[in-house]
């Protein structure tokens, strides 16, 4: 038993605080956020430099090797800082699927990946299915003997800075994840900010023709696939939720300390410190469900995926909590869109939303048991 | 990182396990734990005496002082898997709590008069602290002993006194000396409650069973060798005591058998709204257990639980009373027929389950737990002070 990080993971994480401390302040987000690609280029280009890009890739692919434990180092860093820079995307869920797919360049795409020239997103979600992906109604037809898809797919994260999507349509009545350049005949792209400062696109596939060899995976192993890919987003995105939870008590903690009223700071108020203590208690709970789900996905543990669920449970409740108070006991400031802290409450809340809320997951856990 | 335990951990759970289903283990006591009926005076004894058989009574104690030596491991294995058999909790007073304050500041005298007996369970030992005016505020107490020649002449009252009824030992935080700070004049004295002029009295708790009394003492003549350490010293022994007392205070093996069979009574009902609260319950549970392993992780390393261990106490009392107050929901209307400790009034069982009215009382009971032991407003005071720094 033992669950002290390596000196490796140590160091990934002090680069990674380094970067954030230097270059990620709330000024510099903002002004990322206002930017057309709503990510900064020049952030892009360093992640791939300090070979962020390369970490869950495996070694004949040109990356690190890495596992889970690593991606939620990182997650966690970017979530005290609130990063935006798609590498959810991008990274963890268009990489794991490409990798463990049969796309016969996987490598060279991996390996624009890595160097940063390639961006991809995941499109599984539509306007009317809710959580349930694979009950989709984007499906492939043929006509005149050409393949075509047709249909449209929403909150497609960084739509509109991809290169290529992955479309998890229908194929012969089965499930299917299908490569497609976002230059491609038939294909509009209309893209949103989202609440919480990032970007996400609608697309609609009106006859797009498409060859067989873009069906990267179709049937049950799409399917086992995307749902890897899903197990590990939701691992990253509460490694994220862990690190703005940190953020959170403590800058709450920090400005009680200086906030003055009734001639005193207002962290000498026992209700003030009750609350921030309920925060620092959720915080270390979901570190905890945090860790649990990172070894057991590591391991291939049968129980993972209901550890997963577990989690988001976890991440959406505690959320809640710490985002909600940390805006309460910030007073008027809380509410301001010129303080981060109110910013932490709109990640949790998009975090929450992706992937299965809490309520989606409550009853996934109940159902699995 | 790895969570896994060793093979010789895993060895040694065997072990244990292997002893709690062994011929040794008293079958009567056995037969309630399986049936979850409550257990008498003799069956805790029965099973203490057993626990002592088997050499593992000093199950967090050094081998030095006739303990076991087990690792914190091993410690947290042993204790989860008695708590898994669902058998009697080990009285904390004796082994948990004096004798480590006995073998760490007791005189070689005291140490082999009193660490035997509480390794054979020939002494049952119960704490004096709290009084009426002195809870949250424990420092504050005003029970007197002064020094009279070779006696301390001890005068005063302690309160919420578990199963004093049964003791026959009681430590005691008395105060030697009126200081400027008030934790400076206090003493940690030892008194046989066969002294005369110690008077008990029961308290009857809302669930209507009698587990805690009053304590009074009039004119008390207590050896001067039964004071432990120095005198004014007594809330430094009182602190380490705490420390030692966290260990398996979230109580999260019980809650799960407690769930499963919460689940197996209510399986019929096909209550979604229930279900789902007990799923919630389950998550919470999950959260809770990691991070009581975190702590042992540290501490198995050579750490030593810090504040954080309050999250324990605190999420872990929240959990066992949102547990009893599903039983409660569960059971619904049926829970209204009152049941004392001698069984129902003329001695009939009333309609609906069999668990209705140990759960309702077991609810009652358990509005305890976020008071005992530091309040759980007050585990949040600590947080705040030691962990925010505020």
């Amino acid at each position: 038993m033992n669950l002290n990080y390596s000196d490796e993971q140590n160091m990934l994480r002090e680069q990674v605080l380094k970067f954030c401390e230097t270059n990620y302040d709330f000024i510099d987000r903002e002004k990322i956020l206002e930017s057309d690609s709503g990510f900064s280029k020049d952030n892009w280009q360093q992640f791939a430099e300090l070979g962020w890009l390369a970490v869950p890739f495996k070694e004949e692919n040109g990356g690190f090797n890495f596992g889970p434990v690593e991606l939620t180092v990182l997650f966690e860093e970017f979530g005290k800082a609130l990063v935006v820079e798609p590498y959810l995307s991008s990274v963890v869920m268009s990489g794991t699927i490409i990798e463990n797919s049969n796309h016969k360049n996987k490598s060279s795409i991996i390996e624009k990946i890595i160097s940063g020239e390639h961006q991809i997103s995941v499109a599984y979600a539509e306007p009317n299915i809710g959580y349930k992906f694979f009950d989709c109604y984007a499906s492939t037809s043929v006509n005149n003997n050409i393949l075509s898809l047709n249909g449209t797919k929403s909150l497609v994260l960084n739509a509109g800075n991809a290169s290529q999507f992955i479309v998890l349509a229908k194929h012969d009545g089965l499930s299917a994840l299908i490569m497609i350049d976002a230059e491609v005949d038939g294909l509009s792209i209309q893209s949103f900010k989202t609440i919480d400062g990032q970007t996400c696109g609608e697309l609609t596939f009106e006859n797009v023709s498409i060859d067989t060899d873009s069906i990267i995976a179709s049937g049950v192993d799409a399917e086992a696939l995307f749902n890897k890919m899903m197990d590990l987003s939701i691992l990253c995105i509460s490694a994220e939720a862990v690190g703005a939870m940190n953020a959170s008590y403590m800058k709450t903690v920090q400005y009680t300390k200086e906030r003055e009223q009734f001639s005193q700071p207002i962290s000498n108020f026992q209700v003030l410190q009750h609350r921030m203590v309920d925060m620092f208690i959720e915080t270390e709970l979901t570190k905890s469900l945090l860790i649990k789900a990172t070894l057991q996905l590591d391991s291939n543990d049968p129980n993972a995926e209901n550890t997963i669920s577990a989690l988001k449970v976890q991440v959406g409740k505690a959320g809640r909590l710490i985002g909600q108070n940390a805006v309460q006991l910030h007073g008027g400031m809380g509410v301001s869109n010129e303080m981060s802290i109110g910013h932490y409450l709109k990640r949790f809340t998009a975090i929450d939303s992706m992937f299965g809320n809490t309520q989606y997951h409550i009853n996934k856990y109940q159902t699995n048991q | 990182m790895d969570i896994s335990f060793s093979e010789q951990d895993l060895q040694f759970q065997e072990e244990i396990r292997a002893g709690l289903n062994g011929a040794e283990y008293p079958a009567h006591v056995k037969e309630k734990q399986e049936k979850g009926i409550n257990f008498s005076k003799q069956d805790v004894i029965d099973f203490h005496k057993f626990l002592s058989s088997k050499g593992w009574m000093g199950y967090n104690w050094p081998v030095e002082y006739g303990g076991t030596g087990w690792s914190p491991v091993q410690i947290y294995l042993f204790l989860n898997e008695l708590a898994l058999a669902q058998s009697p909790t080990i009285l904390p007073f004796g082994v948990g709590m004096v004798g480590p304050v006995i073998y760490t500041f007791g005189t070689q005298e005291q140490k082999d008069r009193f660490l035997p007996d509480i390794l054979n369970f020939d002494t049952w030992w119960c704490q004096g602290y709290s009084e009426p005016g002195s809870g949250s505020d424990l420092a504050s107490l005003k029970t007197k002993a002064v020094l009279d020649g070779d006696q301390y002449i001890v005068n005063g009252s302690k309160t919420w006194t578990t199963l004093a009824q049964n003791a026959d030992w009681i430590f005691c935080l008395v105060r030697t000396e009126t200081t400027q700070k008030k934790q400076e004049g206090i003493s940690f004295l030892l008194i046989d409650m066969n002294t005369p002029g110690i008077e008990v009295k029961p308290i009857i708790t809302i669930d209507g069973d009698h587990e805690v009394n009053s304590v009074f003492f009039t004119d008390v003549k207590v050896p001067a060798d039964q004071l432990i350490g120095e005198e004014g010293k007594g809330w430094t022994y009182a602190k380490f005591l705490l420390a030692h007392e966290r260990f398996g205070i979230a109580g999260v093996p019980v809650v799960k058998v407690q769930i499963d069979r919460l689940k197996n009574l209510t399986a019929e009902y096909n209550d979604a709204d229930l279900n789902r609260k007990i799923a919630e319950l389950e998550i919470d549970l999950e959260a809770l257990e990691f991070t009581e392993l975190r702590t042992l992780a540290a501490i198995a390393e050579g750490g030593h639980p810090g504040a954080e261990s309050s999250i324990l106490k605190i999420r872990g009392t929240e959990i066992q009373q949102r547990l009893t107050e599903l039983y409660v929901e569960a059971a619904g209307q049926y829970i209204l027929p009152y049941e004392g400790p001698d069984g129902f009034e003329s001695n009939r069982t009333p309609s609906g389950p069999e668990y209705a009215s140990p759960s309702v009382a077991q609810y009652l009971n358990y509005r305890k737990t976020s008071i005992y032991g530091g309040s759980n407003e007050i585990q949040k005071n600590i947080i705040a002070k030691a962990i925010l720094g505020v």
